[in-house]
């Protein structure tokens, strides 16, 4: 079958040495209920689909079959920490994968490394995590792009798309994610826009269900373009009630994560022309067509099994699953037998997978997958029932053009930032 | 209150306590060598709420004040141990409590002030407010707290000691930081005995069942109250700071007042109006959840029946429960 | 100017919700001198009803049918209420207070799993009414209707509930009840019916919150618990037990959320907390409230 099977092991080669035979358990802890279930659940439905590929063959190296254990990442960050604790010394699970919340990975990643416990962050995408909380993983791994990229991407795309704004105004959750997108925006627009100012910002709390204080606050400051990292929930909220006060009329929009929720949240009323981020990651319909058969397979099999179609995350996880059945195989090519840990790590390091959304590099000296980063406009089309990104109008960015290279010493807020700041050039207008 | 009147423990042999407590104390001793590390860990953080609940109950059980917003005064240590991570550099687990138990005083100085002008239902819900003003303020103030993030703490210096590099952190929890909290919750346990056994325990013990009578009889009612609120709050802040090695992480979570109603729920499980009713009801709590997190997704409804049903059934909790069987089997086979 | 005139109805709006939740809270306190900790439950299933009523049951029906469903969630919550009292809460009156509050407590938290039992994970949304009624002009600005239409119902709701306390003969029960109890009974006044017919009204005005909102934003899991924190900041300020402090309390807090997020935007919320804090400090009875 094709698939990311087939991109990886070369042909189903025999294992070497001797393979045991009982299951490979992961324990997936996303988002199941609440607001950011929209973005969160998706992700284990690309775990589940790419375990199941994997277990029709077998299993890992044939042998081991993985079984998933959920676990609800809205229980709140304290019971997160004890819930993989639980899940590491009580029911024994061989790899931590998921979190969407860029509030869990800083506190999760010291325990993973604590218990020792094999771990691929999906999400949770926060700087933070490898730039001050665990600056020397071992551990843990985070294979969707770093935070810092979600701001610069919609920063650069707003300089490609509307050079000649000059005002700007803001609204993001009170949250790391929301502090972060308006940080390395605010540092891409001045090198780029040196002529862009701010002239209002809003901070709801993440999670609200009422944007309407904030939407007039929007449109009272009168700014040529507003630009948001609300997501799921929050967006979908947000824009029905802007569409009512005409806000999409009277500016441009550019939003970090609007899309990349699961595609069927949002409605056929949102507007056309919106900067949508889908998280600088992954949307389904990109690539499109035969130009990537890796995504079509992948589009295809996922809506065949749970009738809908994936986001980022999704093919996140997918890709994380793949990565982990690619690590195993090799590790065990070299030393036989079931590869410990540390060989799986060695392997992870480094590695170059080419996954549903393009290839995916995992630096070895913090454990950060790297992809090149996209966003583009969203675009109401026939043949599905909510906004796809407008495949005319993509916009792909290397990612090491917007992210620090290694060797960067850390810097505050973030190591991104310092380096932006410090070596790109501001752009000369006229 | 008027609860089912039980007889005082005062009227036992001292002597009486050393009985169970002797053994107890024994079983607690050797268990990181009989239990598998996760349910040392367990056993720790039920060691740590039972101190909570301690402190809990003096306002509650001897006082009769039902205080709705502890989960301020354990976030109040949690924050402290943060804060001297963050700005003072400071290791030592001594340090830490020393620094909790000044912090604490003077936000329960405060607190205490405000609330034991009110009783009953008013004071409940002045407790509940002041307590979610302080979690805005840990949630707002994101620079000084981290905010949601978080503030990490890492491994602290006990006695003096530093854990080595190499060693395996969990093997540390579960015995030298878990024995370090049986001994902290040993010495709680004592300084809180002789507290309600003292005169002053007795006064409020007066307050609590006729607060006109105890003012005839000369007891300063409002006095009293404010010092048994420091005492409360002291010891919960110490349950706080004991309880952030365990997480590695304080949060806005520790002040929400969701967390005050799950104190109050360990005391009423326990049996509020015995002294070890705390201990115990913490201990089964934390299991009791653990097991209800794990086995089911609707563990709430778990937890939320449990509570309808101790409420109306067995008001006098575990430890009430089980004195009034012990007390009609006696009756039953006595001579 | 014109743009005031948009954060004074937003303001009224939230006010709107809020009196009605505090409300129903302040005046189950009044009568029964229970604090009910589920209140904000109730409010969510409103939410919950009308959205699913709404927005999946009978989505596509004509804009009238859709109207008069939109109540379904305020009925719903009253007809829950009225299971409740008789119940869980009766058997606590004799009890010291204490009690109430914790099984008011159990009850939130069941609640919140019946919620996610019956309507799964997801946010249910229902914005169809929001989207039908359309946009007025203010000025330079276009204003939904249909959060002039939630303004209107609070400020119907507070007529309503202001005509039927202080002019009816329901209302005479009511506040000799709140007044004194036993006085009451002792006159022959059915005590209970009195109690499970506040209850029941308080629990309605808590899912009319719920039900008049949904439509503009949409019911989340833990919609409850945020209402709650809300509308004991309104009751904070206001004073427990008095609908008057209700009223007075949401708007104010209405108006500083307003006021906070136009003008100081990294305080949005704490400045509700704060002014509750100055209030519990200065005058912890609140502004119409009598403390026992």
């Amino acid at each position: 079958m094709a698939g990311l099977g087939a991109g990886m092991a070369h042909a189903q080669e025999k294992p070497k040495g001797t393979i045991p035979d009982k299951p490979f358990k992961i324990g997936h802890m996303t988002f199941f209920t609440g607001a950011g279930a929209v973005l969160g659940e998706p992700m284990y439905k690309g775990n589940l689909l790419a375990a199941d590929e994997i277990n029709e063959k077998g299993g890992l190296l044939g042998k081991r079959k993985i079984e998933i254990l959920k676990a609800d990442e809205a229980a709140g960050t304290d019971a997160n920490t004890k819930e993989m604790r639980r899940l590491k010394l009580s029911e024994k699970i061989d790899m931590f994968m998921g979190i969407t919340s860029s509030g869990n990975t800083p506190a999760l990643g010291p325990v993973a490394e604590e218990l020792k416990l094999l771990t691929i962050f999906v999400d949770g995408c926060t700087d933070f995590l490898f730039d001050k909380a665990v600056p020397n993983p071992r551990y843990i791994f985070r294979i969707t792009n770093i935070q810092s990229a979600d701001g610069s991407t919609c920063a650069l795309g707003v300089a490609m798309t509307w050079p000649e704004i000059k005002k700007v105004a803001h609204i993001h959750p009170d949250y790391s994610y929301g502090r972060n997108c308006f940080d390395h925006f605010s540092i891409v627009t001045k090198k780029v826009l040196p002529k862009a100012e701010n002239v209002s910002e809003a901070w709801p709390k993440l999670f609200s269900t009422d944007f309407t204080p904030h939407i007039t606050k929007t449109l009272g400051a009168k700014p040529d373009l507003l630009v948001t990292s609300l997501w799921g929930g929050d967006y979908v909220a947000f824009y029905k009630q802007a569409l009512q006060h005409g806000l999409f009329n009277k500016m441009k929009v550019a939003t970090t994560l609007a899309l990349g929720s699961a595609p069927q949240s949002i409605g056929k009323d949102h507007p056309d022309g919106v900067l949508s981020g889908v998280h600088s990651n992954y949307h389904f319909t990109y690539p499109g067509g035969n130009r990537w058969p890796l995504n079509k397979t992948f589009v295809e099999k996922y809506h065949a099994k749970f009738n809908e179609y994936p986001n980022f995350q999704a093919e996140g996880a997918y890709t994380a699953t793949y990565a982990l059945k690619t690590a195993v195989e090799k590790a065990n090519k070299l030393m036989g037998g079931w590869p410990d840990d540390d060989a799986i790590i060695s392997q992870l390091e480094g590695m170059m997978i080419p996954g549903p959304g393009g290839y995916v590099y995992i630096r070895p000296d913090n454990h950060q997958g790297y992809k090149d980063a996209i966003t583009g406009f969203s675009k109401q089309v026939p043949e599905y029932p909510f906004p796809i990104l407008d495949p005319t109008r993509i916009i792909t960015i290397p990612i090491r053009n917007i992210t620090a290279p290694p060797g960067w010493p850390k810097g505050e807020p973030t190591s991104t930032y310092t380096w932006i700041d410090q070596t790109w050039p501001t752009v000369k207008t006229a | 209150m008027s609860a089912v009147a039980l007889r005082p423990a005062a009227t036992r042999s001292p002597l009486w306590i050393v009985v169970w407590a002797v053994p107890i104390a024994a079983i607690l001793a050797v268990l990181p060598w009989v239990m598998d590390p996760y349910r040392t860990i367990q056993l720790a953080y039920g060691l740590i709420f039972a101190i909570a609940g301690l402190g809990f109950n003096i306002l509650l059980g001897y006082t009769g004040l039902l205080s709705f917003g502890h989960s301020a005064y354990f976030g109040v240590g949690a924050y402290a141990v943060a804060f001297m991570v963050k700005y003072l550099h400071v290791q030592s687990m001594e340090l830490f409590l020393i620094g909790t138990i000044v912090a604490s005083l003077l936000v329960t100085a405060l607190f205490g002030y405000v609330c034991v002008r009110y009783t009953r239902i008013f004071f409940s819900i002045l407790t509940l407010a002041l307590s979610q003003v302080l979690w805005s303020l840990a949630f707002k103030f994101f620079w000084v707290t981290g905010g949601t993030d978080g503030l990490r703490v890492p491994t602290p210096k006990l006695l003096g000691v530093a854990t080595a590099e190499s060693e395996d952190k969990i093997q540390f929890l579960s015995h030298s930081y878990y024995y370090y909290v049986l001994a902290l919750f040993v010495g709680c346990v004592a300084v809180m005995w002789l507290i309600v056994h003292s005169p002053f325990g007795k006064a409020l013990q007066a307050i609590r069942d006729n607060e006109t009578r105890a003012r005839f009889v000369g007891i300063r009612i409002r006095r009293y109250r404010f010092v048994a609120f420091l005492v409360s709050g002291v010891f919960t802040a110490i349950a706080g700071a004991l309880w952030v090695p365990l997480n590695g992480l304080t949060t806005p979570d520790a002040l929400v007042w969701t967390f005050s109603g799950e104190i109050v729920f360990m005391s009423v499980l326990g049996g509020f109006r015995n002294f070890t009713g705390p201990i115990v009801g913490a201990v089964v709590y934390n299991y009791l959840k653990d097991f209800a997190v794990g086995f089911t997704v609707y563990w709430q409804t778990v937890m939320g029946v449990v509570l309808v049903a101790l409420v109306l059934a067995l008001p006098t909790g575990i430890v009430g429960t089980a004195k009034l069987l012990a007390a009609l089997a006696r009756r039953r086979f006595a001579p | 100017m014109d743009i005031l005139v948009i954060h004074l109805f937003n303001a009224l709006l939230y006010a709107s919700v809020l009196f009605l939740i505090a409300g129903g809270l302040s005046l189950i306190y009044g009568v029964m001198r229970i604090v009910n900790l589920a209140h904000g439950n109730l409010f969510a299933l409103g939410a919950f009803i009308t959205a699913s009523a709404v927005g999946q049951w009978f989505a596509g029906s004509t804009s009238v049918w859709l109207y008069l469903l939109l109540p379904l969630g305020a009925f719903g919550a009253a007809a829950i209420g009225a299971i409740l009292e008789p119940t869980l809460l009766r058997p606590f009156y004799r009890r010291p207070e204490e009690y109430q509050l914790l099984v008011t407590f159990g009850i939130l938290m069941i609640l919140e799993d019946v919620m996610r039992f019956v309507w799964g994970p997801y946010p249910v949304s229902a914005t169809t009414l929001f989207q039908q009624m359309g946009s007025m002009t203010v000025g330079d600005w276009i204003y939904p209707r249909y959060n002039l239409l939630v303004i209107a119902i609070g400020g119907l709701a507070a007529i309503f509930l202001w005509a039927f306390i202080y002019r009816t003969n329901f209302g005479i029960l009511l506040r000799a009840t709140s007044q004194d109890m036993r006085r009451a009974s002792a006159l022959g006044v059915n005590v209970n019916l009195v109690y499970v017919q506040a209850f029941t009204i308080g629990c309605f005005m808590a899912g009319l919150g719920g039900a008049i909102i949904v439509p503009s934003q949409s019911a989340v899991l833990g919609m409850g618990v945020d209402a709650l924190v809300l509308s004991f900041i309104v009751v904070v300020v206001g004073g427990l037990g008095s609908l008057e402090g209700a009223l007075v309390g949401a708007v104010i807090v209405g108006l500083l959320r307003e006021t906070a997020i136009s003008l100081f935007p990294e305080l949005e919320l704490a400045v509700l907390y704060l002014i509750a804090a100055i209030v519990l400090l200065v005058r912890p009875a609140g502004l119409f409230g009598r403390a026992t």
